[in-house]
């Protein structure tokens, strides 16, 4: 036994402290401002109102109802909050949300069209105009 | 007359069955402390990811609960860890209630192009 240890065929260096809190800062700062990055994406009412004719066929339509067979009204998402639009169609799209139709639309979305029909529908109120390209 | 008078007991009992109860709906949702994250107005949320609930359609609302509480279901499936936790501890006719209460609410959502 004291022979093995003795020889030691293998034996790695220790890891040196310094460098483990080095890779540990690093992976934190990569996590931390990609996560950032896609926060930090500013959404435009503007640009988005040119990307919400996939949203209009259904969301746009008074009582319009849709699923069968459970069928009920689609949301109102006309002064809805814009990061709660962005982000829940980033979970269509992750598959945090199963729903067939909507996960098709949101895998053809980028981050940034998502932010933009956040703005979009955000700014809706009842007295804004109606979409001037629809 | 014995027939009508039970035919309209019947008729008046699967009304009340169905019908939601919106006070029972605000009681509720005062318990499980839905506002902590929604607003006490259930549409000035303190996060502008969390969605703005007064004023909703009742029935989507009620969908929405329901599909936290089947989570891999793959037609209406939601899988959120809050919302999961939350909507699993709701019977059905509990969420019913909360939704109507909901959406009885006014709100800022509108319906436009």
């Amino acid at each position: 036994m004291n022979k093995l240890s003795a020889t030691k065929p293998f034996s790695p260096k220790p890891l040196n402290p310094f460098m483990l809190l080095l890779g540990g800062i690093f992976f934190a700062y990569m996590s931390l401002s990609s996560a950032a990055q896609a926060q930090d994406l500013k959404g435009s009412a503007e640009a988005g109102k040119a990307k919400v004719w996939l949203c209009t066929g259904c969301h746009s339509i008074p009582d319009y109802r849709a699923d069968y067979p459970l069928v009920y009204h689609v949301p109102k998402i006309g002064g809805q909050n814009s990061a709660y639009i962005a982000s829940a169609l980033q979970a269509y799209k992750k598959g945090e949300r199963k729903h067939p139709t909507m996960r098709a639309i949101s895998a053809s979305l980028s981050d940034q069209d998502m932010v933009d029909i956040g703005e979009y529908y955000a700014a809706q109120n009842s007295s804004s105009p109606m979409n001037s390209l629809k | 007359m014995k027939f009508t008078t039970i035919y309209l007991l019947l008729l008046a009992s699967i009304g009340l069955a169905s019908a939601a109860d919106i006070e029972s709906g605000k009681k509720l949702i005062a318990e499980r402390n839905c506002a902590a994250c929604h607003g006490a107005d259930y549409f000035t949320s303190i996060a502008p990811t969390y969605p703005r609930l007064a004023g909703q359609h009742e029935d989507y609302l009620y969908y929405a609960l329901r599909s936290y509480q089947v989570e891999t279901n793959a037609n209406y499936g939601r899988k959120n860890a809050v919302m999961g936790s939350q909507a699993k501890g709701l019977t059905d006719p509990q969420i019913r209630n909360i939704a109507a209460y909901l959406a009885s609410l006014p709100g800022p959502l509108v319906v436009k192009k």
